[in-house]
């Protein structure tokens, strides 16, 4: 099967000089449709680096970032931005929702912005999917810490994109509510056929992925055992 | 748009305020202009009922027609048609038999000259010692019939008609003709022949020979030099426009505060795709329905305002002038809330992941 994305030999440098800095050095990366790939890595390993470069937040010092063959790292800044919007699926660290918009505007807004009628089927599936019943109205604030992750999963995944990025998505949850976290992103993407990437520092919550790469220093490698990461250590 | 509208509904109470505070400045704004207006207004309302073209005055009055010394033979250096000779006193019109008095401008010529107010009741003045009067003195209690006294004068005035309202130098008007006015100045001491006036007034017209020294001046131009005119008006749009630019300055800072403070709000937004474009636009949005709404209070209370001002006050709307101010307020607000732009530009959603 294709790749969906590909990451070729990319570097990322900061600064110059004997002062530089290589947050990600020579990195390689692939992930299928359907697939569930675990970065993990301590804090200041360079998995926040990588996926930003992922996301087309910043381009790499060298190397390619291909998203279904197109090149991220030799597109203008706003062209990653249109890219983000068509084509990727955040879910963040405290939940990405707006705090003044209701749980059925999160989606709106996104119509609005892409000057499309409301898809409340669509919206409505997600939530359903998601155990997040009668909350249409809800402020994210009246949500418990795990419906605003799952909100934001169903976000991330209205409009189809290629692709979903996660980025620490349990960092405010308890354990029990992390674990259902991660169960819930493990079956969307073999249930919906998604590529879904989650970036984390927490070895409990990559069990159930299809692949795993650790990252340290910059460098990535590839796990071919998912228990290889608890040895490691 | 939608984030903006929805940010306002969320957060009604801070946004009412600020709204709040746009309603009192626009409420200043179409006050003083209400205010200059109306003191505009009781300057030169007679001066406009003529709908002369030109002001002749004496070359050495520097404008001022208070100043301005010339006699009714004046006329024979001003070739033209609709020439009228008017001489002017500020004094105090009193009712014989009651101490009630008020101050007035009256203003004198010649019967059938084309500035003598057209009276809509009683008839027009005929011979000496007849004065018809404005609907502003009519308010105030003289009627038709009356005997009144102008002044310290002894002279009994006869009231014989009245015409529409009319102001010259903040008070009402009278007219009457040359020679009531002259005595009337003249306080009892001999009139001499020919008569003191102040100015020429006419439609088209031009000096030839001008051997009594006189300057012929654009309508305009002698408003301008109504005394008090310029001074006044002057000082009350210097308000108005400074209020412009407090308006821009209230949303302008209000703005950039709630944007310094959504800065984090706002990354995550880029991470999402949504760009500068569409943050800005929804902070505009914002100053833009904040200013129409409080432009819209701030008219509605000042036509109440206008609508109950007491007869002294002296207050005037123009409707077209307030339009302009009105889309004048919601300018400057759109413009305040343009300056977090940089901002909003400058904001990195890298920031957002780490």
């Amino acid at each position: 099967m294709a790749n969906v994305m590909e990451l070729v030999n990319v570097s990322k440098r900061f600064g110059s000089g004997h002062t530089a800095v290589n947050a990600l050095s020579d990195v390689n990366f692939e992930i299928q449709q359907g697939q569930f790939v675990s970065i993990i890595g301590p804090s200041g390993s360079g998995k926040s680096t990588f996926l930003t470069i992922a996301a087309g937040l910043q381009t790499p010092t060298s190397g390619k970032v291909l998203l279904n063959g197109t090149d991220l790292a030799t597109q203008s800044e706003k062209q990653r931005l249109q890219y983000r919007f068509d084509h990727v699926g955040f879910i963040l660290q405290s939940s990405n929702l707006i705090p003044y918009l209701t749980v059925s505007e999160q989606f709106k807004l996104i119509d609005r912005l892409a000057h499309q009628k409301f898809q409340e089927k669509e919206m409505r599936q997600l939530l359903d999917r998601l155990d997040l019943k009668n909350l249409d109205d809800a402020y994210p604030n009246a949500l418990s810490g795990g419906e605003r992750q799952r909100v934001a999963i169903a976000k991330a995944l209205y409009h189809e994109p290629d692709i979903i990025l996660a980025d620490e998505p349990t960092a405010s949850l308890d354990s029990t509510r992390s674990f259902d976290v991660v169960d819930r992103l493990v079956s969307e993407a073999h249930d919906l056929n998604k590529a879904i990437i989650m970036v984390t520092h927490d070895e409990r919550l990559i069990t159930k992925s299809d692949v795993v790469y650790q990252i340290d220093d910059g460098k990535m490698q590839k796990l071919e055992n998912k228990e290889t990461v608890e040895s490691h250590n | 748009m939608y984030l903006g509208l929805k940010e306002m509904r969320y957060e009604k109470l801070r946004y009412s305020l600020l709204t709040g505070v746009m309603v009192l400045i626009a409420l200043v704004v179409f006050i003083l202009a209400g205010l200059a207006g109306g003191l505009s207004q009781g300057n030169r309302l007679a001066v406009d009922q003529w709908q002369a073209k030109y002001v002749y005055l004496n070359k050495d009055a520097n404008k001022n027609i208070m100043a301005s010394q010339l006699t009714t033979d004046a006329t024979n250096d001003v070739k033209g048609k609709q020439v009228a000779n008017i001489a002017l006193d500020s004094t105090v019109v009193r009712k014989i038999g009651s101490n009630n008095k008020i101050d007035i401008s009256a203003l004198g010529t010649a019967n059938n000259s084309f500035i003598m107010p057209k009276v809509t009741s009683g008839h027009k003045v005929q011979r000496d010692n007849q004065i018809i009067i404005s609907q502003n003195l009519k308010d105030q209690g003289i009627k038709i019939g009356d005997k009144v006294r102008l002044g310290s004068n002894d002279t009994k005035l006869t009231v014989v008609g009245s015409y529409g309202k009319s102001t010259y130098s903040i008070a009402p008007t009278m007219y009457m003709n040359l020679a009531t006015l002259a005595k009337i100045k003249a306080a009892g001491t001999p009139v001499t022949k020919p008569l003191g006036i102040n100015a020429i007034i006419t439609k088209d017209s031009q000096l030839s020979g001008n051997k009594h020294n006189l300057q012929r001046l654009p309508i305009n131009d002698f408003i301008q030099n109504l005394p008090g005119y310029s001074a006044e008006q002057t000082t009350l749009n210097t308000m108005i426009y400074f209020l412009f630019a407090m308006s821009l300055a209230i949303i302008g800072i209000f703005m950039y505060v709630l944007t310094l403070q959504k800065q984090s709000l706002f990354g995550v937004l880029k991470v999402e795709g949504i760009g500068t474009r569409h943050i800005l636009a929804s902070v505009v949005t914002q100053a833009a329905v904040m200013s129409v709404i409080s432009v819209a209070i701030g008219l509605l209370i000042t036509i109440g305002i206008g609508a109950i001002a007491p007869t002294g006050m002296p207050f005037a709307l123009n409707y077209p002038q307030l339009g302009i101010y009105a889309i004048s307020l919601i300018l400057a607000s759109i413009l305040g809330s343009l300056l977090s732009w940089r901002t909003i530009a400058k904001i990195n959603p890298v920031t957002a992941i780490k």
